[in-house]
């Protein structure tokens, strides 16, 4: 059989293996539901805006009525009026939550009561509609007709002009990258963990010995890595169009087709991403002696993915400073921070090239090593290696005496 | 050079200060059965890891029917390491094919392979059980299945009767046998002297990572001092001043000579006749188990 040929039957077993067992069934189980939650939820909170219920206390109050309807109307504020009698009925309803604010209105004073606090554009809207009152209040006692000073009051339009306007994609752009970043952290350190761990079976179990009488160290590790990894892609794909469905339900953001151009270049990403991790991650499960330490040396590469993820909220904030650019180059960080950074749109066109290059040596320099450190240690028996030694080992048996046995000559 | 014979040509190996092989030769032609003996870190797993391609040694080569081995012959090699080792979780069936495959069968052969030897190791009903689920001796059986679906030209087995019980080391000799029969080269490293007595025509001795003897049964015996036991009806002084032989005890059963290779046995018996009628003459066969004591004290 030639080599790719051994390589698509070690990804298959793995596959198999892995669609076999309970765990990734429960796993895809919380990743959609975590993706369908995160879709939804948001949007369930913000179809909850009602409108801001103002409670009109006395006639004085209720006569501002159309007022504060059209104010609110030209702030694009929502506020629904309704009347009270009198204000124990308006504090009572208030403090029972049935009325966000109770306005009452005097000659020449105006107060409104709410539980806790006023949004500043209500608060500026039934300010405004109090004011106007007042003033043709004022204009008919002093006998001026209103009429004719009507356009003097008539507001003076002011255009705002952005100089430099946000992208009209902006919040689906911000939660793209986040969501991005989460997915790329959370998929890399779950595949890559499944990586080790299957290693580490191999090596701990001893099925690496009869497999290396069969095929190559590196035919076994990058069948490992490919069916690991395709089934990590499944699980994804899976998670991405329940989210997209969920959406759909509930239409809770509307996805710009702006953030669809992104998904080839989020593909790419995270192949380029899990191929470094994943062989990172090989290597060190090899290292161990009992799959208890499987935790312990894949650490490392946890970390690097968490800070990665962390950095995305202060890359978010500060999208275009320099160390957002440096730290984006450095290739641990880049899994995680690349993909959020396309996202958001920052990404020069003169990086991209620059990208492409940092990642592609990294993951030939990655597996490079990984290959070494996994032939060498893979049938080594001894004790958990660190990676120097598992670099320096020239053989694969261990330099101690092998087990005497009880049947002994 | 013959097909199918495996040739091991001075291997040297180490693992930092550790002497592992210092030299190592020997080979196992087609249709033969040899037995590596030696004791623990003597270099025998290190030598099978190095036949098998598993380990790359310092020095040496490792050719099969004349040629270096490459990847193409190494499919048609079984083995069964010293640590035996299969996925836990897969079902027999599964495991024994997925190996048959990896040694270039495709799906169906390799699922009849595997079907057959399951069935002839005794585990037919058991082809969709977990490894895990199966005793110590039977997960054995597994892999020896692993070690011989393919129909391998080479077996290579370390250790393969440790831990087997009486039965079971009875079906692994018959099928050691039928393998050879069939004319496959196998190689196997054991404790048990006798079994390699009884199993190989010819053993490799080997010590501290060198190959102590290699040879038939009847070559090693003809490499150390004979045994020879006398009764002449007389003391046993008539034996005291032979040339070539020395007393190596003497009681009512007669006297038991240590006779130094290249001596005539002739000589011996006209001395002993000479001191009185012979009622017994007699080699005492040494069996490996003495062949070895005698050759690592050595």
């Amino acid at each position: 059989m030639n080599r790719t040929g051994i390589t698509r039957l070690v990804a298959g077993r793995e596959i198999t293996e892995r669609l076999q067992g309970r765990l990734i069934r429960i796993m895809t189980l919380i990743t959609v539901l975590v993706v369908v939650g995160g879709v939804t939820i948001p949007g369930l909170i913000k179809g909850s805006s009602a409108p801001t219920r103002v409670g009109l206390v006395g006639g004085d109050a209720q006569a501002l009525a159309p007022t504060v309807e059209r104010t609110a109307a030209a702030a694009k504020a929502k506020i629904a009026v309704s009347n009270v009698s009198d204000e124990a009925a308006a504090r009572a309803q208030v403090t029972s939550g049935q009325l966000d604010a109770a306005l009452s209105v005097g000659p020449s004073t105006a107060r409104v009561e709410v539980k806790e606090s006023l949004d500043p554009t209500i608060r500026a809207v039934l300010q405004a509609s109090v004011d106007s009152a007042h003033l043709r209040q004022a204009l008919a006692q002093s006998g001026i007709p209103v009429d004719k000073v009507l356009p003097a009051l008539t507001p003076v339009p002011l255009a705002t002009v952005a100089l430099k306007p946000p992208p009209p994609d902006r919040t689906a752009r911000t939660i793209a990258a986040i969501a991005a970043a989460l997915l790329m952290y959370i998929s890399l350190a779950l595949y890559g963990t499944a990586v080790a761990n299957g290693v580490a079976q191999e090596k701990t179990s001893r099925t690496a010995e009869v497999l290396l009488a069969a095929v190559r160290p590196s035919q076994l590790l990058s069948g490992k890595v490919l069916g690991i990894g395709l089934t990590g892609l499944g699980q994804l794909a899976i998670a991405a169009a329940a989210g997209v469905i969920a959406n759909a339900v509930v239409h809770s953001t509307k996805i710009p087709g702006s953030v669809w151009v992104l998904l080839p270049a989020f593909l790419l990403c995270f192949l380029a991403g899990f191929t470094l991790y994943a062989f990172a991650y090989a290597a060190a499960g090899a290292l161990v002696s009992r799959q208890e330490e499987v935790q312990f040396v894949t650490l490392p590469f946890g970390l690097f993915l968490l800070v990665g993820y962390l950095l995305v909220y202060a890359v978010i904030a500060h999208p275009d400073a320099t160390w957002v650019r440096v730290v984006s180059f450095l290739p641990p960080l880049m899994a995680t921070i690349l993909p959020a950074r396309i996202a958001l749109g920052h990404v020069a066109p003169w990086e991209i090239p620059l990208d492409v290059l940092i990642m592609g040596v990294s993951i030939w320099a990655t597996i490079r090593i990984a290959s070494r450190v996994y032939a060498n240690a893979l049938i080594y028996s001894g004790a958990r290696l660190s990676w120097k030694e598992a670099l320096q080992l020239t053989g694969s048996a261990p330099p101690v005496e092998e087990p005497s046995r009880s049947a002994a000559a | 050079m013959e097909t199918g014979e495996l040739e091991v040509l001075d291997l040297h190996h180490r693992f930092g200060d550790l002497v592992a092989l210092d030299g190592v030769s020997f080979g196992v032609a087609a249709g033969e059965i040899v037995g590596l003996v030696g004791r623990n870190g003597a270099g025998k797993t290190t030598a099978m890891r190095s036949v098998m391609g598993i380990l790359r040694p310092d020095r040496g080569a490792v050719k099969w029917s004349g040629h270096p081995i490459g990847e193409d012959d190494r499919v048609r090699f079984g083995y069964m390491p010293e640590e035996r080792g299969l996925y836990p979780q897969m079902r027999l069936l599964e495991q024994v094919a997925y190996f048959a495959r990896l040694h270039g069968f495709d799906t169906a052969a390799a699922d009849g392979a595997a079907r057959t030897w399951l069935e002839r190791l005794g585990l037919g009903e058991r082809t969709s059980d977990k490894l895990v689920a199966l005793s110590h001796g039977n997960q054995q059986r597994v892999q020896l299945a692993v070690a011989l679906v393919h129909g391998p030209d080479l077996l290579v087995l370390d250790e393969p009767f440790a831990g087997l019980d009486p039965e079971a080391v009875d079906a692994l000799s018959r099928v050691l046998f039928e393998q050879a029969t069939a004319g496959a080269a196998v190689l196997f490293s054991s404790h048990q002297l006798e079994l390699v007595e009884r199993l190989c025509r010819r053993v490799v001795i080997v010590e501290s990572g060198r190959v102590l003897a290699d040879g038939t049964l009847a070559e090693l015996r003809r490499r150390l001092p004979a045994e020879l036991r006398v009764k002449v009806d007389a003391p046993p002084d008539w034996a005291r001043s032979l040339k070539g032989a020395r007393i190596a005890s003497a009681d009512e059963d007669g006297v038991l000579l240590v006779v130094d290779p290249g001596t005539d046995p002739q000589i011996i018996l006209r001395a002993a006749q000479a001191a009185g009628p012979v009622e017994h003459f007699g080699f005492e066969t040494a069996g490996l188990v003495d062949l070895y004591r005698e050759m690592v004290s050595r």
